[in-house]
């Protein structure tokens, strides 16, 4: 897929007429930099211009290009363009899919609810942030909902930290530290982690019989500032699984070495 | 454009969303009425709204507020048929716990 022509394509004049009020054809728009990224609508939300006018950041990166799912909230039919409002969980934002006239054709309209996926491009207009689609469809499979989740996190986590492959190498070389995520989280609340708070000897010893897991979900506690530690909370920070979770802590509570608070699901750690 | 999440849960989350809104994706296990069970990672109740068309054996994604006694009052939900991957859904649902900056606000 060729984005310079099909940015030329999208939406008439509009591109053109952004790039001229911006930059003056001296450093335009660099088409080879741009790459479709597949995102979350939060991640739309929440990403930065790093200075006024400039291209919108993910991640640091600048993004035009995006693919994206939801839900259709609701849609309104103008002259010139369709705007539904997509919902996929994590935000809502306005998508306009511009009419063609060259090809009534593609001017097809979503019933709410239905899910979408949508291509097109990240716009910032008057201090608004919406997606100007090239092309919209409804999607067949709910998978895809769900691989798209999982895609987009992905490109996240190589994007920041990354990739799996590079990773890999660097732990075969000896753990340089670019050997990312899972050896840090390792580090911090698996192994270095014990003496950082509550415990003491009498519970070192008594954390010595437990699983791998109920010790990474103690460290996890020891560390984590304030008294009582939520599920949502060690899953956020342990990256293991609500299921694991619950089963660790359940053998940590067996032990004595936990005890629920607000909830079955919060605990503080037993001080001895 | 808003800032309005509705995480991704299944059984085991329910605890911590009680009064939130939120999104299950599971298997429909029965239907009594208004009131179903779903089959996200373990059983649901679901107290479904008049529009509701859901199919017993099918999967579901149902939009709701969790009650105090951690079932669903529903506020929208849809039919998936039957070729959704619940492994799938399971492990989307843990992984956007696990990385909240790009799902969920604090």
């Amino acid at each position: 897929m060729c984005y310079g022509s099909q940015g030329g394509d999208d939406g008439g004049g509009f591109m053109a007429g952004s790039q001229q009020g911006s930059q003056s054809g001296s450093s335009g728009r660099n088409f080879a930099d741009d790459t479709l990224r597949p995102v979350t609508i939060k991640q739309l939300i929440e990403c930065k211009e790093p200075y006024p006018g400039s291209e919108l950041a993910v991640d640091g990166l600048p993004t035009t290009q995006v693919t994206l799912v939801g839900q259709v909230r609701s849609s309104s039919t103008h002259t010139i363009n369709i705007t539904y409002r997509l919902d996929d969980g994590t935000g809502l934002i306005d998508v306009k899919k511009w009419a063609d006239s060259d090809r009534p054709e593609t001017a097809v309209s979503f019933a709410p609810d239905t899910y979408v996926r949508v291509f097109g491009r990240l716009v910032s207009y008057n201090g608004k942030r919406h997606v100007s689609a090239h092309f919209i469809r409804a999607i067949d499979d709910f998978n895809e909902v769900n691989y798209h989740l999982l895609e987009a996190t992905y490109v996240h986590l190589v994007m920041t930290k990354g990739s799996a492959a590079a990773g890999q190498a660097g732990a075969g070389a000896g753990g340089t530290d670019a050997d990312g995520d899972s050896m840090f989280v390792d580090g911090g609340y698996g192994a270095g982690g014990g003496g950082g708070g509550g415990g003491g000897g009498a519970v070192d010893a008594r954390l010595a019989t437990c699983s791998p897991a109920a010790r990474t979900v103690f460290n996890f506690m020891a560390n984590s500032p304030g008294e009582h530690t939520n599920v949502s909370q060690v899953v956020a920070g342990t990256r293991m699984s609500a299921a694991d979770i619950t089963a660790a802590a359940d053998e940590l509570l067996a032990g004595g070495i936990i005890y629920t608070t607000d909830d079955d699901d919060t605990w503080a750690i037993f001080d001895v | 454009m808003e800032a309005i999440a509705n995480p991704r849960i299944t059984c085991a989350y329910l605890n911590s969303y009680v009064g939130k809104n939120v999104i299950v994706v599971g298997k429909v296990i029965q239907l009594r009425g208004e009131e179903a069970i779903i089959d996200a990672d373990g059983n649901i109740t679901a107290h479904l709204n008049r529009e509701a068309h859901l199919l017993a054996g099918n999967a579901a994604q149902i939009i709701g507020k969790v009650n105090p006694d951690l079932s669903i009052k529903v506020l929208s939900s849809m039919d998936l048929g039957t070729n959704v991957d619940y492994n799938l859904a399971n492990t989307v649902v843990e992984i956007s716990h696990q990385h909240r900056n790009l799902f969920a606000y604090e």
